[in-house]
């Protein structure tokens, strides 16, 4: 009985016109789109000088210190540096023989004339530094022999950022794009989750009451639906994952086994989520569709899809929104593999999800396992 | 006496503050071909929905082969046969696909199940249609989709609401066809339907609903002799005299006349050579009278005497 559900579920879901586009089709053209606007850009041997920049330090900083030095020492720094006191700095920047200066504080602050590429960089960096700061200050805390990985991570952050200046101040990475795709891709999957209410509710739809009065007990067809939804989810991750890798070669790093688990695992994230909506409030089949668009799309924008330092500000002002927004979490996580190696905060990221996972599904199902109904 | 398939009692149901099931009881036997009718809105498809333990109710008790009816009585879901008013399957899945798909609900061998799908596509004639997706088919084979969906599980009792709603002519009859063949081969049928006809055509025994109350039940014949008019006459006159016309009213057995300039109509209650006598009167007179027409009562009349409404609007 399950089998036969499951079986229907994941032809009638893999076949749905909807899920084709917007989980295969879409990320795939959205995947290129990317590859060729910034793809020419995105050479790892681009030339590279160092931008002259004067560090004042007003309070002692010693992370600051360290992130600099590390980025102004290897083989092609990202920084020229001066270390000197605040009025110099400034006459250096008049004269044009800096191109910013960095001020160590209680916060961390850039001083630039002008704008321009290597002044989006340098803001980059400070931005990057910001998002990262608690992650290096702990490192060096508890793990100290880990610290250099850490900071010779963000400096390649950082690096990355000056190969794309045609994106015009937009001073994010190059695959954190790719990223921000497969975690949207993996939050589209609540479009597929939203079916399992609407096809499983006997007040939802037809096919619900047909279902509602066959002698299939609901939580048999509730399961393989869901069961049934993950599959399809995994299979568009796993087309969209493998697209990027292996057709566009983007080099997402780390362990691609674990890339491809965290996607998945995210879709399941993206379907539970969409099921849950679902199954909220006595608002219409319709209504319940721009829902979950609307809050995917507005987890997408937080996360920094449509305005990459988005996700910065936030970890600046809100913090604990990223660390509840689903499509935040699924790119971290690709972040924590890529970027950090940190398997430790990869696991929590993973382990988090799967609590999603088990909350909204459990919710879910306490919503919807209703048998009879007020009103059809 | 037949088993009792069916056994509604009272039941109440209300969608607020409207009362859509108002004290209403059924009880079908085995065998037999059950007509719900009434006017849309009526409350057939509450009574649908209730008996098959999908809408909750306010009061009341509903039994199906003798046992309460509850959301997880699976063993007797598992008899029961629905076609739903709405057509009720996957975009995604072909007709195939869907009919599998909706008797493996019911029946988990597979043998057994390829068997009865192949049966039901015969049974609908969608051989030619196997690959088609619904978007597909025409509105007609859809609701052929639709039934072979609800009875391809050879269910003992099978529910139909309004299957034939926007079905043409050739296409209702073969479903219709269908549903009593069905019932020879021994399903218990319940049938909803606004249209009286079809009703008449095929149930052997039907209740009358309106505003959620059964304002009349029983065979057709006995429904059309629980009203007074059995006969109306009417006949196409020009320039009849009320002098005349009174005459007519006076013969036995009619009791209303009634006279437009051009048609004259009369109702006659039971009786024969009602429209012999009628005629009578009129060539003792020496008057020249154009055509003449003669019509039993329908369930419409049947309607319209108790409710003092037609079923259902002209046009419809
Ligand atoms: N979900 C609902 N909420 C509120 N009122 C409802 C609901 N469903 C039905 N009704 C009302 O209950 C009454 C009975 O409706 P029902 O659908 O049972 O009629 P019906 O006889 O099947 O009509 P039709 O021939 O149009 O299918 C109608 O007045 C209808 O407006
Ligand atoms: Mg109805």
């Amino acid at each position: 009985m399950f089998l036969h559900n499951l079986k229907y579920e994941l032809l009638s879901t893999l076949r749905h016109p909807a899920l084709i586009f917007w989980l295969m089709l879409f990320p795939i053209f959205l995947g290129t789109v990317f590859k060729i606007g910034f793809g020419s850009i995105y050479e790892e041997d681009t030339l590279f000088s160092s931008i002259p920049t004067a560090v004042v330090e007003t309070a002692d900083n010693s992370i600051l210190r360290e992130v600099v030095d590390a980025v102004s020492g290897d083989d092609s720094p990202l920084l020229k540096t001066t270390y000197t006191d605040e009025d110099t700095a400034l006459e250096m920047l008049r004269s044009g023989e800096v191109k910013g200066i960095i001020c160590s504080g209680d916060k961390v602050t850039l001083t630039v004339k002008n704008s321009g590429i290597e002044q989006s960089i340098l803001k980059s960096f400070i931005e990057q530094y910001g998002v990262y700061e608690t992650i290096i200050k702990d490192t060096l805390e508890n793990d100290p022999a880990n610290a250099q990985k850490v900071i010779a991570a963000l400096s390649a952050d950082v690096k990355a950022c000056t190969e794309k200046p045609v994106t015009q101040g937009n001073t994010d990475l190059f695959v954190q794009y790719f990223y921000n795709l497969i975690a949207m891709v993996a939050i589209f999957g609540s479009e597929t989750g939203l079916h399992i209410t609407k096809d499983n509710q006997a007040n939802m739809s037809s096919l619900g009451a047909r279902r509602n009065i066959s002698p299939t007990p609901k939580s048999i067809s509730l399961s393989a639906s869901l069961v049934g939804c993950f599959i399809a989810q995994a299979v568009c991750m796993v087309i969209c994952v493998t697209f990027i890798v292996f057709v566009l070669k983007v080099d997402l790093g780390g362990d691609l086994l674990l890339v491809y688990a965290s996607s998945i695992v995210g879709g399941c994230l993206g379907v539970t989520m969409g099921f849950l909506i679902g199954s909220i409030a006595r608002i219409s089949a319709d209504a319940k569709d721009a829902v979950s668009m609307s809050v995917s799309m507005a987890f997408c924008f937080l996360s920094g899809l449509f305005i990459s330092n988005i996700k910065g500000i936030i970890a600046d002002t809100v913090p604990w929104v990223n660390s509840i927004n689903p499509v935040a979490i699924i790119s971290d996580c690709f972040y924590c593999l890529n970027l950090y190696n940190d398997y430790t905060r990869y696991s929590v990221k993973m382990i988090s999800m799967a609590i999603y996972i088990v909350l909204f599904s459990a919710l879910g199902v306490i919503l919807t396992r209703r048998k009879k109904y007020a009103s059809i | 006496m037949k088993n009792t398939v069916v056994k509604a009692e009272n039941i109440i149901k209300r969608y607020g503050d409207l009362v859509a099931l108002d004290h209403f009881s059924l009880e079908i036997s085995e065998g037999e071909i059950f007509g719900l009718l009434g006017p849309n809105g009526s409350g057939k498809t509450t009574t649908i929905n209730c008996i098959l333990s999908l809408l909750s109710f306010d009061k009341g008790s509903i039994e199906i082969f003798g046992k309460p009816m509850t959301p997880t009585s699976y063993d007797i879901k598992k008899n029961i046969g629905v076609i739903m008013q709405n057509v009720a399957v996957f975009d995604e899945l072909t007709v195939y696909e869907n009919i599998d798909y909706f008797c493996g609900l019911y029946i988990t061998d597979k043998a057994q199940r390829k068997q009865y799908v192949d049966e039901a596509v015969e049974f609908v004639g969608l051989e030619d249609f196997l690959r088609f997706r619904p978007k597909k088919l025409s509105g007609g084979l859809l609701r052929r989709l639709n039934i072979a969906c609800g009875i391809a599980h050879k269910p003992k009792l099978i529910i139909l609401d309004e299957p034939t709603v926007a079905v043409d002519p050739q296409s209702r009859n073969r479903i219709l066809e269908g549903i009593e063949e069905l019932n020879r081969n021994g399903a218990t049928v319940i049938y909803t339907s606004h249209y009286m006809e079809e009703v008449e055509q095929i149930c052997t025994r039907i209740a009358i609903m309106d505003k959620g109350k059964k304002i009349a039940e029983g065979t057709k014949d006995e429904l059309k002799r629980m009203i007074r008019n059995t006969e109306t006459v009417t006949i196409e006159i020009l320039g009849l005299e009320d002098r005349i016309k009174d005459r007519i009213s006076t013969l036995p057995h009619v009791y209303s006349t009634e006279y437009d300039g051009t048609k004259l109509t009369v109702g006659c209650s039971g009786g024969k050579h009602n429209l012999v006598r009628i005629l009578g009167v009129l060539q003792e007179n020496d008057l020249s009278f154009g055509r003449v027409y003669s019509e039993l009562p329908t369930l419409n009349d049947v309607f319209l005497e108790i409710t003092g409404k037609a079923l259902r609007d002209k046009e419809d």
